[in-house]
Formats: structure tokens, C-alpha cells, sequence
């Protein structure tokens, strides 16, 4: 199929499309290291503090003493879980929503769902614990605003955003958002697939469906007939018109988009034409599985070995799946339960937020010579103390007050050893 | 028959005597001696005027009845008159059978082919079923004709291409000795020209700069040999290439327009491959545009929020077309339809290595961000 090679070639296939147990390894992985690192960064800070302390007090602890407090703080350090993770990032979208809900006008659904996409795709190689969703999450809708083309300005944007946001704050992460979304902006969303899918099925209800490339003996009569004999859906009140029919399943499928679509894996699991469809499906399902039969034959038209009858199952199956997935999804909003998880949540990130990674800001005013001898530092161990970039930064500006006495533009670099040499 | 033995055996530069009117040298110094290659019969000069100037005429020797004509006789070449017929066979046989190398499949038909040439020519030679070998070369000249006269052409073309280079090369060889002469020449000239120079410094100057003087003429004349024979290295190197060039082989053309020898006389020349014809250019590969395979497009979807758009002439002025709206969102409605991730990706990771690694926080680091984002 054609189509299908359409969406093979884009970045939302090739990057951030996973099978489902290799979408779990790589979070357990993400999750691994991350707590490794605050282990071994809460330890650090831990020394540090220590060190300062003996040194102002002047007498040396007991090696006993100083062991056994270790020993006590090591259980201390309890990191969250994947799955905690998880929900978190969870509960961030849907601040996401809300946020984007806020402004006036309100942020389109398209920048919204963009927005979300961003936060659950930095979070497959990030981990809360590292980088705070509520430092990404006004980063990542700025950006979207900026790839969904409905541009506003940074302060605009900021007094947006509660709390005492700066537009520093927001733009901070950037660059590291986007390195982590392996600067792919492109998020493929179902909802105009939606819009043509309705629209087809319009054309269909009023007699001017067109046969399908690969079933050219459908008739728009016969179809109009089959669509108009459709037997009810269980959520829909049995006499109501064609019509009418089709507009609620429009929206209620939107609805499911909006919300479910986002707030799951759907979108890691699951192409946007897929994902929509089963979207119908949940909503009303005899005209879904209608219009799949106007697309691939009947289950009755075809014989056994048309290719379209494999293809068929395979992808009922598939799709099954998708509405499952999309029907598990409950929002956090109604749930008390999930909002007393996500208050414990909160305040065991609170201990477990790795120290060395809090203040983004600082760490993005290394100037970009020694960043590159901190990379090759970073190589042994990756999280370069902040102490560490200071005095490298100074130490470049030390070097760089010495060179400017002798000449303006720093003289002839033979010449001036020689000349070192001879005096 | 060819003549009999003692007579060419027997053959004094004194007592030579012609077979036909037993005239001898010795009588007649200016005596000049022909054959002709019907029966490589040998008589002199006058016997041949006399008896073929009327048109043609038997052979005189007892026992020999072939028809001669006058134009054929001609002066003997090889002493032995049989090495002398030999390489008339020889001759006539490589004009018809004369297939070149590049046109036998393998190394061992060409040499097949040489083995059948050599023993055709031996039987004419020895007189071994003369009449057949005749037939069959006789049969496969006519069959060949083409390609007979092709391979001439092309034998003709190297011969006159070698001759060529042969020429320009003596010429450019004859031109180097002429530049080296005149190089020397001038070499000389300067050496005296910068001697003079020097001995006339040498007899102004000081004598306290005599030493510095001597050195520095001895420096000067040293750069400008040096100088002279990076020139000439340099010369010497654009001619090579120009050389190059020129020695590019002409006309390899493989003229193999072989007819399909009929009688089969040769075995193992290459099949000639008529090129493909060229198929007429298509530049979506096979693709028709606008050809989709789950959907057919209509020119017109009814619908309450976009049939306002159609007439709206605030919309349609800046060139907006309903139809990229109907495509696109149609395309996207079916896009990845049939792309099974579970599947396909997994698949995917399988066959690339370095699909995917997980990368962990440590990829975000902002300091260490390019060395390994870039690695992925």
C-alpha cells in the first residue's frame, strides 16, 4: 500500500516508533541509570558536606562513627520506580492541558498534543529524576507552539505560566529538550485522518462514495444503502439520522483523541491511522468496522487467499489492541487514589532529584570551548561537577587577561617564546 | 605437381639452366629467372614473353597442363621454392580465416581456432584432402563475407595507427635532442657570460672581497643550473603526459558483426548482444502521481464548514485549493494503516545494530550532549 510508504520514510516512524517490551527495556534502562547517578551524586554532595564540616570544626570523626553514618544515609536514597516515573510524566501532560487551556485564546489542540509528545519522548531517554517535568513541561509547549506553527512571544508566553516563571526559566532547557528529541519536531497526529475519514463517510451517506482502488465493483448506491442500514451502536440512540450519527462519532472520537491517545503509549505503539480508527471503533463500532470493510472487502467478499484477507485480520487484531489501550486510560482528575499516589510521588522525587543536575541555568552558561574539554572529562564520568566548569571558565578568563597585555591581537606565538627564552 | 627436386637442388649460380628452353647463365647473365603460383613451375624471362604474350597458354614443362597467364608471373621470393608456396597458402588461407582474438569466448577456443587455421593450411600444403579443405574454406568465405572484410579493415587501421605512433614518436625523439643540444649551448654561454662577469668584478673590487666575490658567483651560477633543470624536469613531465594521452589504444572497437557461420566451421566466438532497446523515460519510477491504493479522491465532499471556503473569495485570492485539503487529510486518514510497529520495528532493530541504543540520562547531558547524540 502506497499510503503506508508515505508514513515509513517519516522521523515519527523511523525514531519513535517501538515494540511494546523494547519501549519497557528502555525506560527500566533509562531508570537504571538515572538512579545510579543520583545515588552516586547524593553521596558526592553528602562528602562534600562532611569534609566542610570536619575541616570548620577542626576535630577529625572516628573512622566507626563516620562508616555507620554512611551506612544509614546509603538506605536513605530510595529512587522512584519506572512506573512511578511514569505516572509522573503522565500527570505532567495532563498539566499540559491544562495549561495550554489557560491561555486567551486557549493553545490549539494540535500545539497541545505536539506539546505532550515532546514530554513523553524526552522522558523515554530522560528520567524525571534528572531533568524536573515542571522545568520541561513550559519548555517543551513553548516549543510546540513554535513547530505548530501559532507562534507567540516568550513573555507572552511566560505570564502565562504560573508560578514565578521567568522566560530565562522556559528557554533554559531548550537546547537540551530538542537534543533529546533528536531535533525530529515532527509528531504525526491522528485527528486530520479523523477529519478525512468523516469526510469520506459524509460523501458515502449522501450517494457520492467512490469504489475503492483495489474493489472497483462497489457501487456509491450500494454503499449508500449498506451505511444507511447500519445496525445501531450501543451508544447511539437508535433513530437518528445518518447524519447525525456520523457528526457524534466525530466527536466523540476527538474526545478520545484528545485525551486518551495522549495521555498512553498509543502514539510509541501505533500509527496515527491506526490509532484513529480504533478511536471509531470505541465510539461506534459497526460504522468503523463498516468502513474498514469498504477499504479491505468483507470478511464474506473475498476469498481466503487475497492478500487483503491476511492483511484484514492482522490489522483487526492490531487494532483491538489500540482500543484497549485507549480504553484502559481514566483521567487523573477523577481518580483519588491516583492523585494520592502522584502526592507521594512528589515528595519522594523531592528526595531523590539529583543535586548536580538542579540548576539548569548555570549549567548552560559553559561557554562552549571548555564544554568540549568537559565532554571528554564527562566521558569517565559524566555529570561534571558545576565547581569544576567554574574553574575551568576562570581559569580561561585568567589566561585570556595575560595574553591581552602584551598585544591586542596576542603576538607572533614563535616570536614571543623566543623572547621568553632569551630574556 | 610441383617440381622435382633435383632441379632445385642442382641449382649453380653458373650453371643454372632454364627448364623450358635450356638456356644457361652462362650464356646469359642477365638472365632472370619466374614463377607462377598456379604450379610454381620456374623459367626465364624470355620463355615467358615468348610463350605467354598471346594470351594464356599451357604450361610448358612435360607432364604439367595448367593453364598460366602472363600477369601472374612474378619474381620468386624464398630461395626454396616450397617454403615459397607454402606462404602463398599461407597468405590466402589468413585473409578468409582471419576471426581476431576478442571475438572467441575463451582463451581456449581462440587457441582451438589457430590449431584448425594451421592444419587446413598443412593440408593444402601437403596435398591432404585438398578437395574438401578448398570447400570448406571456399563456403565459409562466402558465409563471412562481412566480417571478413570488417576484421580487414580493422588489421588495416592498426597497421596505418602504428606506422603513426611510430613516427611521432621518432619525431618527438628528434625534437628532445635538438632541446637538449640548444640547452647545452645556453648553459655553456652562461657559465662563460658569469665567468666574465666575475673576473671583471674580481679585477674592480678590492682584494679584501675577492674571497667573499668568488663565493657568491660560484652561488649564483649553482641556483641558476638548479633553476634551469627544475624547468626542464617540469617539461620533461607535461610531454610524458602528453603522451599518455596520445597512446590511448585507438579504435578497440569489438567488431564482432560475425554472421552465424551457417556451416559451423568455427566453434566459440562470442554471442553478438544486440543492446536493449532504451524504454521511453519515466520519471516517477513506475509510480502513477495521485494513485492511491485505499481511497479514491473526489473532486467534492460535501461538507457544512468547508463548501463556505469554495466561494469564499478572501480564501481562494492568495491561491488556496480545497483539493491539497481533501488529499492531505485522506492521505493521512490512511497513512501507516498497514505498518504493524510491533512488527516492523522490532524486525528493524534486529537487522541495524545501531538502531537504537538506549542512551540513558547521560545523553542529555548539555556539556557532553555532542559527542554522544552524535554517535547515535
Amino acid at each position: 500500500m502506497i499510503e503506508d510508504d508515505f508514513y515509513r520514510t517519516s522521523s515519527q516512524f523511523r525514531l519513535w516508533s517501538f515494540a511494546e517490551d523494547s519501549l519497557h527495556s528502555l525506560r527500566q534502562n533509562t531508570n537504571r541509570l538515572a538512579s545510579d547517578r543520583v545515588r552516586g551524586a547524593l553521596r558526592r554532595a553528602r562528602e562534600a558536606r562532611q569534609s566542610a564540616n570536619s575541616s570548620a570544626v577542626g576535630t577529625p570523626n572516628p573512622n566507626g562513627n563516620d562508616a555507620d553514618s554512611k551506612l544509614g544515609e546509603e538506605k536513605d536514597i530510595e529512587c522512584l520506580t519506572a512506573e512511578e516515573e511514569q505516572d509522573l510524566v503522565r500527570y505532567f501532560c495532563e498539566q499540559i492541558v491544562q495549561l495550554g487551556e489557560s491561555y486567551k485564546p486557549p493553545l490549539p489542540t494540535i500545539v497541545r498534543a505536539t506539546a505532550i509528545q515532546y514530554l513523553r519522548r524526552f522522558y523515554i531517554t530522560n528520567s524525571p529524576m534528572t531533568y524536573h517535568p515542571k522545568t520541561i513541561m513550559p519548555c517543551v509547549l513553548f516549543i510546540a507552539t513554535k513547530t505548530e506553527n501559532s507562534y507567540m512571544s516568550l513573555r507572552q508566553f511566560a505570564d502565562g505560566v504560573p508560578g514565578d516563571t521567568t522566560a530565562d526559566d522556559i528557554i533554559t532547557p531548550e537546547f537540551l529538550v530538542m537534543q533529546s528529541l533528536r531535533f525530529t519536531f515532527d509528531v504525526r497526529h491522528p485527528f486530520r485522518g479523523l477529519e478525512g475519514g468523516i469526510m469520506e463517510l459524509n460523501a458515502i451517506s449522501r450517494g457520492l462514495g467512490l469504489p475503492t482502488p483495489h474493489l472497483p465493483n462497489q457501487t456509491p448506491d450500494d454503499l449508500r444503502r449498506f451505511i444507511s442500514s447500519l445496525p445501531p451502536s450501543q451508544n447511539t440512540p437508535t433513530s437518528s439520522s445518518v447524519s447525525d450519527r456520523l457528526a457524534r462519532a466525530y466527536h466523540n472520537t476527538r474526545e478520545i483523541l484528545k485525551s486518551a491517545a495522549q495521555m498512553t503509549d498509543a502514539y510509541f505503539l501505533y500509527t496515527p491511522s491506526q490509532i484513529w480508527i480504533s478511536a471509531l471503533l470505541l465510539s461506534d463500532r459497526p460504522l468503523a468496522e463498516f468502513y474498514l470493510d469498504t477499504k479491505l472487502g468483507g470478511s464474506a467478499q473475498l476469498p481466503e487467499s487475497h492478500p487483503f484477507t491476511h492483511l484484514r485480520t492482522k490489522l483487526l487484531t492490531t487494532l483491538n489492541n489500540c482500543s484497549t489501550l485507549l480504553d484502559s486510560y481514566k483521567p487523573l482528575a477523577s481518580d483519588a487514589d491516583a492523585k494520592k499516589a502522584m502526592r507521594r510521588i512528589g515528595k519522594k522525587l523531592y528526595h531523590c532529584q539529583n543535586p548536580e543536575k538542579a540548576n539548569l541555568a548555570g549549567q548552560k552558561r559553559v561557554p562552549t570551548a571548555t564544554a568540549a574539554t568537559a565532554a571528554t572529562a564527562s566521558a569517565s564520568d559524566p555529570a561534571t561537577p558545576e565547581s569544576e566548569m567554574e574553574r575551568l571558565a576562570k581559569k580561561r578568563k585568567l589566561e585570556g587577561g595575560q595574553a591581552e597585555k602584551h598585544d591586542i591581537f596576542g603576538g607572533e606565538l614563535v616570536m614571543e617564546r623566543t623572547k621568553e627564552r632569551q630574556i | 605437381m610441383p617440381p622435382s627436386r633435383d632441379a632445385i637442388v642442382h641449382r649453380g649460380d653458373e650453371d643454372e639452366v632454364c627448364p623450358v628452353c635450356k638456356s644457361s647463365r652462362y650464356l646469359n647473365p642477365d638472365m632472370r629467372f619466374l614463377i607462377n603460383p598456379e604450379c610454381y613451375h620456374k623459367m626465364c624471362e624470355s620463355c615467358v614473353d615468348r610463350i605467354f604474350s598471346s594470351g594464356p597458354a599451357n604450361c610448358p614443362v612435360a607432364g604439367c597442363h595448367k593453364t598460366l597467364r602472363k600477369n601472374r608471373f612474378r619474381k620468386q621470393t624464398f630461395e626454396d621454392i616450397n617454403v615459397e608456396r607454402e606462404v602463398d597458402i599461407r597468405r590466402r588461407v589468413m585473409t578468409v580465416l582471419n576471426r581476431r582474438e576478442e571475438e572467441f569466448d575463451s582463451k581456449l577456443d581462440w587457441d582451438n581456432f589457430l590449431e584448425q587455421r594451421e592444419e587446413m593450411i598443412f593440408n593444402l600444403v601437403n596435398g591432404v584432402d585438398v578437395g574438401k579443405t578448398e570447400a570448406d574454406l571456399q563456403q565459409y568465405a562466402s558465409e563471412n563475407m562481412r566480417s571478413i572484410r570488417t576484421n580487414q579493415d580493422l588489421e588495416a587501421k592498426e597497421v596505418s595507427s602504428f606506422q603513426e605512433r611510430q613516427n611521432q614518436e621518432q619525431e618527438l625523439a628528434r625534437i628532445r635532442r635538438q632541446a637538449a643540444r640548444e640547452e647545452k649551448e645556453n648553459e655553456r654561454k652562461e657559465v662563460m657570460a658569469s665567468r666574465e662577469d666575475l673576473l671583471s668584478r674580481l679585477a674592480s673590487g678590492r682584494p679584501a672581497d675577492a674571497a667573499a666575490i668568488a663565493r657568491e658567483g660560484q652561488k649564483v651560477l649553482l641556483k641558476k643550473s638548479s633553476a634551469r633543470r627544475s624547468e626542464e624536469e617540469r617539461i620533461r613531465l607535461k610531454q610524458a603526459a602528453l603522451r599518455g594521452s596520445d597512446s590511448k589504444k585507438p579504435g578497440q572497437a569489438a567488431a564482432t558483426a560475425a554472421e552465424e557461420s551457417g556451416s559451423g566451421l568455427i566453434k566459440g566466438l562470442k554471442k553478438i548482444k544486440s543492446p536493449e532497446p532504451e524504454k521511453p523515460y519515466d520519471p516517477f519510477g513506475g509510480m502513477v502521481p495521485n494513485q492511491r491504493d485505499y481511497y479514491t479522491l473526489r473532486d467534492h465532499y460535501p461538507s457544512p464548514y468547508l463548501d463556505p471556503i469554495r466561494q469564499d473569495t478572501r480564501v481562494l485570492a492568495g491561491g488556496y485549493d480545497l483539493q491539497e485539503y481533501y488529499s492531505r487529510t485522506l492521505l493521512e486518514a490512511f497513512a501507516g494503516l498497514g505498518c504493524f510497529i510491533n512488527e516492523e520495528v522490532s524486525k528493524r532493530e534486529a537487522s541495524s545494530l545501531n538502531a537504537m541504543k538506549p542512551v540513558g540520562t547521560q545523553g542529555a547531558a548539555p556539556a557532553a550532549g555532542s559527542s554522544s547524540q552524535g554517535s547515535k
